[in-house]
């Protein structure tokens, strides 16, 4: 029997004993969209009747994606994806876990990352032209990019292109940034696993490092690390002194203050909002922004940039979370999503987060896909430099 | 207990076995491939082919001497229905099964083994055996391993019958016959020569010689007639089977300048190669259909065209002509295909007024033969057929007398080596009923080969070609009776065998058997023929129980007797979480895996098909490779799920050196558990996980075991060139790759992770890496303070 007291008190923070049952979450959830069984709205419900057991041994516990769309839509205000997290980590806590994709591997390393002696080898994409420091003002957090473009090389992309291209835009702004030798994962997805010990763990190790450089501003490309830092170190209760900032906000700023140009470009793009970045942290203008060249308000299309069908508050998750329960439904949204891309007519999928890249290009593995809406996809500082004048 | 039967769709075997016992569960399947059903005389084809794939010669030669007493000699002459059945034919061209065969008779030849025990006679019956060609010495070989006593008489000097008589030495070397009849007089069979068994009460003088039994295996060694006119009336006529004696048997001589063949046989292609081999200037073959309908085997018409042969299609002899006594040449009518006859092949018709000559100083006739029944004249009490074959029992090969059997040509007309092998055998059976007193039932009954479900898209795909025949150049063939076919070396035999698509999962080799000596669950009854077993890893046991690895009996080492039923390695997709990224399909190079198009359920845009993968289980052999590649998981593993290592790595122990090895089951590592953990002493725990083949290993169960406590992971596998599934070493060596940059990635040391190549089933080799391993493996390494509960996916 599953401890109930305990996780009864976790629920009520959630705001879920409020639900009205209206159904809304479920309406405008992606999975729901897409595969008939699965119901935010009977989930919570299930929750609510601590019929945990039954809950624990259900694959679809962990399918929600987290991407908020249901939160912003409830009318009681319920933290449906909070609920989400607490359920997990009961159910983990009691042996069970989600489907996860590539056996494992990267829950894995994240956890192996918790050893306290462990030597990284995470810097060696870093170039002899590019100026980096150990310690100074401005940090950019790294993310486990290396790690992926290992795992992910036959997706033929490199999500350390982020990470390069940021390197070079803050040397040529004249920002040295930090980079952090002893920089470990997140803990942001083993979080929404549902594994609080050591994304604990983890949080601490980066905090300690962090403090160890003196940086009171902390950049960020990948909206996950991003939402970690801000939202789950805050609520678990660390705290976190520095700055933190989206590589497009930081860009943005620029923009503004006039110390970035940036060269005309005729290659139509579109924007894929990541869900930590727009509905968990309410950054939309600023990546925008940025793609347009402008620093007025967004207009959602301009000549070479056009949003796509579902945008902002509304936008289409990348269809997969926490590397588990990667199936066909996340196959779909993604390939919904890609369709949705190819309307706008854009040559370019700009994205703001390494986890979309991987995944709406994985679905274009399939030629079935990529044929008839194969994109490239970008991130959104690989793209910002090569239009720098 | 779930019915896996009916859950799967697949054939089944059940056993009892102990739980506890480590590494000897078997697997049974019943399913024979194509080849292995279409072979006459029953080889399992697949079985040899798979050995040589992995350089076990000696035993793909045992595996094709369990049907083929002669494995040498149709390795060179055999018309391998098999090959026209491979389902790799239909991709390019059949896995070159016949030279296979060739190869591993060469290769003992070359290497030869302890010369085998002769038979000790266990049974009072003697059984005579009239005639030494193939059918009777199948017959006679299977007789003298049941312990019979065989006497086997033969007219002409030498043993063989048409092996000697009628097929020339560059195509069949006579060492290779001697080697292979010698070997099966070896084992007791007595072969008399110059012994021809003749008179009006021939049979019966063998009844009261004391023989029990007679086998009827004379041949066909009698030439039909044209029966045109002039075909008695000059010299330079000759029938082929004379000819092909007379060159065969004692040293022939020219026939003459220029030479017509009458016939589309092997018979004929071999009197016109053998013409031009004497010093004919010119030699034509004279067939009456077109080259398509030729019985003849189509590389023997190439080589003989090659050589110089002229080939006359579609005319048929009306007359043959001569001047003072002797041939002078020929009239020929020029013929069309009309309807298919009863043959199937299509009947040919005259055309009126087409007449034509050819010059000729000697005729060949090579149209048909039948049995010589010269030297059993009147009756012998054994009905004959109109066309003066003995008439036999199909199933049974029983003729009308009592204890008389007939089979091969003498039964037939001129038929294969492979199709007189199969009658020996039908007629030894027989034979053994017969003295049993058991009713002559019906010999085993072959069921119709399998539907091909191979769909490969050929533009797609890449497979290797088929290796060519090396042969003699035509300039030195032509002056000598030398072998023209060379035979393969060691690396085109492996390479070759290697296209094989293992049609069907396990290849039935039985080689299994052996090495099973706990428990003795693997069928090797000739009755059950066909139902194969594969010795399979621990990690089965907890998927037929489903209480999960982790189930209290099997950690305790429990020992019970439960009713087993096993799964097959063969993956499924699940579909619900395959994403059509063909990852698989790319992996799998023996094409198991194909994508196919579906209507999704999910989508909400019409006009939309997603892909999903599809594991075609006749071809699978169940390694594994596309399951370490599958991304979701939807690729679910028939006998090693990841999903399993939680449980497995719960054993480890803490304070000690935890060393996990993953193993390659091909390679050796069955040790017992007491010579592994012997290695490390006792500050060292070795858990070993056997997968099919290392190709099964993917990063994601290296980190696993890292993050589960493992001081260092050594993985095993056969190295690329050597490994049983042809490519699944090979992806496991691009997956070490990825895990070598992801330890050095993440900082663990590099002397933790290992990738050895153990080879040919060598258990003392594999403790020897582990040992070197272990030693490397200097301390534990740090890790999180506090290990993590296992899980359950």
């Amino acid at each position: 029997m599953v401890e109930t007291i305990e996780i009864e008190e976790q629920i009520k923070h959630t705001n879920a004993y409020a639900c009205l049952e209206c159904g809304k979450c479920t309406s405008v959830c992606p999975i729901s969209r897409y595969s008939r069984r699965y119901s935010p709205r009977i989930l919570l419900n299930q929750a609510l009747k601590n019929d945990y057991d039954d809950l624990f041994q259900d694959y679809d516990l962990w399918s929600c994606l987290t991407c908020g769309k249901c939160d912003e839509v409830c009318p009681s205000g319920i933290h449906y994806i909070d609920l989400t997290q607490i359920l997990r980590s009961s159910a983990l806590a009691e042996g069970f876990n989600g489907k996860c994709s590539h056996a494992g591997a990267l829950q894995s390393l994240s956890r192996i990352m918790t050893g306290e002696q462990l030597r990284q080898n995470r810097l060696e994409w870093v170039a002899d032209d590019m100026q980096t420091a150990a310690e100074g003002d401005i940090l950019y957090f790294v993310g486990c990019a290396p790690y992926f473009d290992v795992l992910f090389s036959d997706l033929d992309i490199s999500t350390l292109e982020a990470a390069e291209s940021s390197i070079r835009l803050l040397n040529r702004l004249d920002i040295t940034p930090v980079l952090m030798t002893d920089e470990r994962c997140c803990g942001h997805d083993l979080l929404w696993n549902g594994d609080v010990e050591n994304f604990k763990r983890l949080a601490e190790h980066n905090l300690k490092e962090i403090e160890k450089t003196g940086a009171k501003t902390i950049l960020f490309s990948c909206a996950e690390c991003l939402s970690g830092f801000k939202n789950l170190y805050t609520d678990y209760g660390f705290s976190v002194k520095a700055e933190l900032k989206h590589m497009s906000q930081f860009l943005a700023e620029k923009l503004a203050a006039g110390e970035l140009q940036l060269t005309a470009d005729d290659t139509n793009v579109t924007f894929q909002d990541p869900c930590r970045l727009g509905r968990h942290l309410g950054i939309y203008d600023e990546p925008r922004q940025v793609l347009t060249n402008s620093t007025a308000q967004p207009a959602g299309s301009t000549n070479h940039f056009h949003d796509m069908k579902e945008t902002g508050k509304r936008s289409l998750c990348c269809g997969v979370s926490a590397w588990m329960n990667c199936d066909l439904t996340s196959k779909t949204i993604q390939t919904e999503r890609l369709r949705q891309a190819h309307d706008t007519g854009a040559e370019v999928l700009a994205v703001a987060c390494p986890k979309c890249q991987i995944h709406l290009t994985c679905t274009m593995k399939d030629k079935a896909v990529s044929e008839k809406y194969g994109v490239r996809v970008r991130d959104i500082a690989a793209i910002t430099l090569e239009r720098m004048a | 207990m779930v019915q896996i039967e009916e859950l799967l769709g697949r054939k089944r075997l059940s056993f009892a076995f102990e739980e506890g016992d480590r590494g000897t569960h078997p697997i049974g399947l019943v399913e024979p491939s194509p080849c292995t059903r279409a072979c006459p005389a029953g080889v399992n084809v697949k079985a040899y082919v798979s050995l040589i794939a992995t350089g076990r010669f000696h035993e793909a030669l045992e595996v094709v001497r369990q049907r083929n007493p002669l494995p040498g000699i149709c390795g060179r002459v055999c018309t391998h229905p098999c090959e026209a059945v491979c389902n790799l034919g239909e991709i390019d061209s059949p896995v070159a099964v016949c030279w296979l065969k060739r190869f591993v008779a060469d290769y003992e030849l070359a290497h030869p083994q302890a010369i085998p025990e002769p038979i000790s006679r266990t049974r009072k019956e003697k059984v005579a055996i009239v005639g030494s060609g193939p059918a009777g010495l199948t017959a006679a070989n299977d007789l003298v391993r049941l312990g019979f006593g065989v006497t086997v008489f033969e007219a002409l000097p030498v043993a063989g019958g048409m092996l000697v008589a009628g097929i020339p030495a560059y195509r069949l070397p006579r060492d290779i016959v001697e080697t292979e009849i010698a070997a099966i007089e070896h084992l007791g069979v007595e072969i008399k020569t110059n012994k021809p068994i003749s008179g009006e009460k021939a049979i019966d003088q063998l009844f009261d010689g004391g023989y029990s039994a007679v086998f009827l295996a004379i041949g066909a060694h009698k030439g039909l007639k044209l029966g045109v006119p002039g075909e008695d009336e000059f010299k330079g006529i000759i029938d082929c089977i004379t000819f092909l004696n007379e060159v065969n048997l004692s040293k022939g001589k020219k026939p003459g300048d220029k030479v017509i063949v009458i016939g589309g046989g092997s018979s004929a292609v071999d009197s016109a190669r053998t013409a031009l081999r004497l010093g004919s200037d010119e030699v034509y073959i004279v067939y009456r259909r077109s080259r398509k309908e030729m019985p003849a085997h189509e590389a023997e018409i190439s080589a003989a065209e090659q050589e110089g042969v002229k080939l006359h299609y579609l005319a048929a002899p009306v007359n043959i002509l001569g001047e003072n006594g002797k041939v002078t040449g020929m009239e020929c009518q020029k013929m069309k295909l009309g309807k298919p006859d009863s043959s199937g092949r299509r009947r040919p018709v005259p055309i009126e007024g087409s007449e034509f000559v050819v010059q000729a100083d000697t005729i060949i006739t090579a149209i048909s033969q039948g049995p010589d029944l010269t030297n059993l004249p009147g009756d012998q009490g054994v009905e004959l057929t109109r066309w003066n074959t003995f008439a036999a029992e199909e199933e049974s090969m029983a003729t009308s007398r009592p204890g008389v059997f007939a089979g091969g040509d003498a039964v037939t007309g001129p038929s294969t080596v492979i199709d007189a092998i199969a009658a020996g055998h039908v007629a030894a059976r027989s034979i053994v009923r017969y003295l049993n007193g058991d009713p002559l039932v019906q010999a085993e009954i072959r069921g119709e080969p399998l539907e091909s479900e191979i769909k490969v898209d050929q533009k797609q795909r890449e497979h290797k070609k088929r290796t060519s025949m090396p042969m003699l150049k035509v300039s030195t063939r032509i002056n000598s009776f030398d072998e023209v076919d060379l035979g393969f070396k060691e690396t085109q035999a492996v390479a070759e065998a290697q296209r094989c698509l293992r049609c069907g999962p396990c290849s039935e080799c039985f080689i299994c058997v052996p090495e099973c000596d706990k428990i003795t669950a693997i069928l090797t009854s000739p009755e059950k023929q066909g139902e194969c077993i594969f010795r399979l890893p621990h990690e089965l046991l907890p998927s037929i129980s489903g209480d999960g690895p982790a189930d209290a009996a099997v950690q305790a080492g429990a020992k019970k007797t439960i009713p087993f039923q096993v799964t097959p390695v063969i993956p499924w997709v699940r579909e619900d979480l395959c994403r059509g990224c063909a990852d698989c399909v790319d992996v799998c190079e023996h094409m198991a895996v194909t994508l196919i198009s579906k209507e999704p359920a999910l989508s909400s845009n019409e006009g939309e098909y997603i892909s999903v993968a599809n594991v075609n289980s006749d071809i699978c052999r169940g390694c594994g490779t596309c399951v370490a590649v599958c991304s979701t998981g939807a690729m679910t593993p028939g006998y090693y799920s990841g999903d399993w290592l939680p449980g497995r790595l719960a054993t480890l122990v803490p304070g000690k050196k935890n060393i996990v090895v993953f193993a390659c089951h091909w390679n050796g590592s069955h040790p017992d558990d007491e010579a592994i953990q012997n290695i490390g002493g006792n500050g060292t725990h070795i858990e070993v996980i056997h997968t099919m083949c290392s190709g099964r290993i993917s990063p994601g169960l290296v980190f696993q075991a890292f993050e589960l406590g493992a001081d260092g992971v050594l993985l095993t596998g056969c190295s690329p060139d050597n490994c049983h599934y042809g490519f699944g070493a090979k992806q496991a060596h691009n997956t070490y790759g990825t895990i070598e940059q992801l330890i050095h990635l993440v900082g663990i040391e590099p002397e933790r992770i290992a990738f050895q190549h153990v080879s040919d089933s060598n258990t003392a080799a594999f403790l020897d890496v582990v040992s070197e391993f272990v030693q490397n493996v200097e301390k534990p390494k740090p890790r999180p303070a506090k290990s993590r509960k296992v899980l359950v996916q």
